[in-house]
């Protein structure tokens, strides 16, 4: 009997009958181990997704039945919400203000955590630390931390003369506070960069160093080019968790004040679960994916110009 | 003859037995068994609930309750879910959101039925604005829950002020705030209410967010009564004779109301609620309890709130899921609670039993209990939190955070008319009004 042509059925049909029984059976296993993730992705992940979808179409209260509406939802969001205009201002100005801050403090602190003097690895534990602590933990410390009148910051300023700001409760103050706050967990970032510094080949520096370059010349020229994976990781992942604020809104100043830290996923999750809006949150949450992933492409298309791998 | 009556005795024999083999298969049949959903707290701990649950099955042997005590942060999770997808919702529960009612059994007829329970047992106020919902009983008020202001009696002493009475105005508060305010004890005279159109919001002119048929916010986010309200704030605040929001943020206890900076000594008075009272009365402080401020020819209002216990309208027992609302939500429920608990029952009656119930401080809550309450507004205009009254606080920080004069209140309120009015006809379709 004559075999069929391979382009008459699936290609991974036609793999699967060119395989011998041996591989057969380690595809199965594989296919075996991967379906637990599998499952689990499509029902927690991809079928909400597609379900948010449908529900940004409809105007639904989360216990009635959802009622089509169209687009109405998005031309709401984009022509006659000035709340989606004041979160998404908020959220951005902050993305803006604690991704660099954490990107170069978090790259600081890794140059400090990889010299080598004794203790070392207990200063690398403390500094992880803060990043495994609970987020409504760590707002509650600060807002005792930064509380105008009897907060520790403010007590220091005043012991050089300097009139401490109203922090949360300033509508000057209240973001850059978040952004400050966001720097606590900087310490597992380190860890991160820490591990790309250690993987640097230390015949590079040697090198470097017979031809006579100086420490700068060396970070410059050695460490930052082949730091620079770790460093687009670190960019997409702060990137994405930047546009993800939430808690600390939630916790300390509800948005406030003048909608200053009113973010994206606040606004969201008033609409969602205060306003019982779940259509529009839908259609929130839908927006607020675009733009993550629109930043992640647009990091990831311009990583070529200045991502350097070692090979 | 002898036959015939044998045989006879024969039929009335079988039949004598297949009677008694039929009651007895009536009474040999399972107990129906209803679900409940709660939640445990000081006022209503696990043991109350497991001590309610014994004493109904000892009353009622045929119906079983099978209870559920969650995290409340699980609760509403599971409560849209459930009703949202019309099964395995519990039989008994709290229906605690606005969406929820439309999934409430009216029980009107029952209540109407029961010869041991009635609407009258319960405070007319706590009974109207948390049983009924569109003309129809859909649930029990389960204890009782109200805003007034203590006052530190010893903190009066101090500053040698007369303690406050019931017909004191919201103008009243201020100056005997700034009597009490002493910068050198670290001492605020008063608290700031937590939100807008609340209950002093009311006392001062009846003042609401928007219309009552839900049409306009114009004339009344920027009417004449509730600028009144809003510059009676402004004062408050530039009085200087309260904390701030930061004060309040870290001294004040989990956002209900500063019972911790009362208690110390550092606030003169504070709108605090019955838990915070009994807080207060353990720790000891030497306090009274009157009514919110009210302007005398106006209305009194009072911030209150009660547990609405309901039945699933998907129930399949409705019957004996009555049957044991009828009594956690009645006399023996909430006593039993009250006993084991702290629970201040909703019904009179129960409440006089409360062991405190004597002492003046408690008379003084009392008296709050029957005024009329804020939420017999808000229950029938569901967007008035959500989405209005969101769309004006600005005005609310503006004036908080002292970046506005006082002759600016009216053009700052006329700014948010727009926003508001938006707000609210985007709403209105979606969840009524």
């Amino acid at each position: 009997m004559a075999r069929p042509h391979q382009a008459q059925v699936p290609f991974m049909l036609a793999q699967w009958r060119q395989m011998s029984s041996q591989e057969r059976r380690d595809a199965k296993t594989g296919y075996l181990a991967l379906s637990p993730w599998m499952v689990g992705f499509i029902i927690f992940y991809a079928f909400p997704i597609v379900a948010t979808l449908y529900f940004s179409f409809t105007q639904w209260t989360l216990v009635d039945q959802p009622i089509w509406i169209g687009l109405d939802n998005y031309v709401r969001m984009f022509t006659r919400d000035p709340l989606f205009v004041s979160s998404l201002k908020a959220t951005t100005l902050f993305v803006a203000l604690s991704l660099p801050l954490k990107l170069v403090l978090g790259l600081m602190l890794a140059l400090l955590l990889n010299l080598k003097i004794p203790g070392m690895n207990f200063f690398r534990t403390v500094f992880f630390i803060p990043a495994v602590i609970s987020g409504v933990a760590v707002s509650l410390m600060w807002i005792w931390f930064l509380q105008p009148d009897t907060g520790v910051v403010n007590t220091l300023l005043s012991y050089v003369g300097v009139k401490g700001p109203y922090w949360f409760w300033d509508l000057n103050w209240a973001l850059p506070s978040v952004a400050i706050m966001s720097i606590w967990k900087v310490g597992g970032a380190a860890i991160i960069y820490l591990a790309g510094l250690q993987n640097i080949p230390a015949h590079l520096y040697e090198a470097a160093e017979i031809d006579g370059a100086g420490k700068q010349r060396r970070f410059w020229r050695i460490t930052l080019p082949l730091l620079t994976p770790t460093l687009f990781f670190q960019l997409i992942i702060e990137l994405i968790d930047a546009f993800k604020i939430f808690t600390e809104a939630f916790v300390i100043t509800k948005g406030g004040p003048l909608k200053a830290t009113y973010f994206f996923l606040y606004y969201f999750y008033e609409e969602a679960f205060r306003n019982f809006n779940m259509g529009y949150a839908s259609a929130l949450a839908l927006f607020l994916l675009a733009v993550i992933m629109g930043c992640t492409v647009f990091v990831y298309r311009t990583s070529g110009r200045w991502v350097f791998y070692e090979n | 003859m002898r036959l015939d009556i044998a045989k006879r005795m024969l039929v009335a024999g079988s039949l004598l037995l297949l009677l008694i083999a039929s009651v007895g298969g009536v009474g040999a049949q399972e107990p129906v068994t209803i679900t409940w959903w709660t939640l445990a707290s000081a006022e209503s701990p696990e043991p109350a609930i497991r001590a309610v649950i014994e004493a109904f099955e000892a009353e009622h042997p045929d119906i079983k309750v099978d209870v559920t005590i969650m995290a409340e942060s699980a609760y509403g999770d599971l409560m849209n879910t459930t009703i949202g997808a019309g099964e395995g919702a519990p039989d008994i529960a709290y229906f605690w959101e606005t969406p929820w009612l439309p999934h409430t059994l009216d029980i009107t007829a029952y209540l109407e039925a029961d010869p041991d329970l009635s609407r009258d047992d319960y405070f007319e106020e706590y009974f109207n604005n948390w049983a009924v919902w569109d003309g129809k009983v859909v649930g029990l008020p389960f204890t009782v829950g109200a805003n007034f202001v203590m006052y530190n009696k010893d903190v009066f002493d101090d500053a040698g002020v007369e303690y406050p009475t019931a017909d004191w105005t919201p103008w009243d508060y201020i100056e005997i705030a700034k009597a009490l305010t002493d910068p050198d004890k670290r001492r605020w005279g008063g608290d700031r209410p937590r939100g807008p159109f609340r209950a002093i919001w009311r006392n001062i002119g009846a003042t609401k967010p928007y219309s009552d048929d839900s049409a306009t916010v114009e004339g009344y986010i920027n009417g004449p009564d509730s600028v009144a309200a809003y510059t009676w704030l402004w004062d408050l605040v530039d009085s200087g004779a309260t904390p701030t929001p930061a004060d309040i943020e870290v001294l004040g206890t989990e956002g209900t109301g500063p019972v911790d900076l009362f208690i110390a000594g550092r606030l003169g008075m504070a709108t605090l609620n019955n838990g915070h009272m009994i807080t207060a009365a353990n720790a000891g402080v030497n306090f009274g309890v009157v009514p919110e401020p009210h302007v005398p020819e106006n209305e009194r209002f009072v911030h209150a709130w009660a547990l609405r216990a309901s039945i699933w309208a998907g129930t399949e027992h409705p019957d004996e899921a009555y049957e044991f609302l009828s009594f956690w939500a009645g006399p023996e429920g909430q006593r039993i609670n009250m006993e084991i608990g702290a629970l201040m029952p909703s019904l009179p009656a129960v409440l006089a039993d409360y062991p405190d119930a004597e002492s003046d401080y408690f008379q003084g809550f009392m008296g709050v209990l029957n005024a009329t309450q804020t939420a017999e507004w808000r229950a029938s205009h569901p967007c008035w939190r959500g989405a209005v009254i969101r769309a004006v606080r600005d005005a609310w920080d503006l004036i908080m955070l002292g970046e506005i004069g006082r002759d600016e209140v009216q053009a700052t309120l006329d700014a948010m008319v727009e926003p508001a009015q938006a707000a609210l006809e985007e709403c209105v379709p979606r969840l009524g009004g």
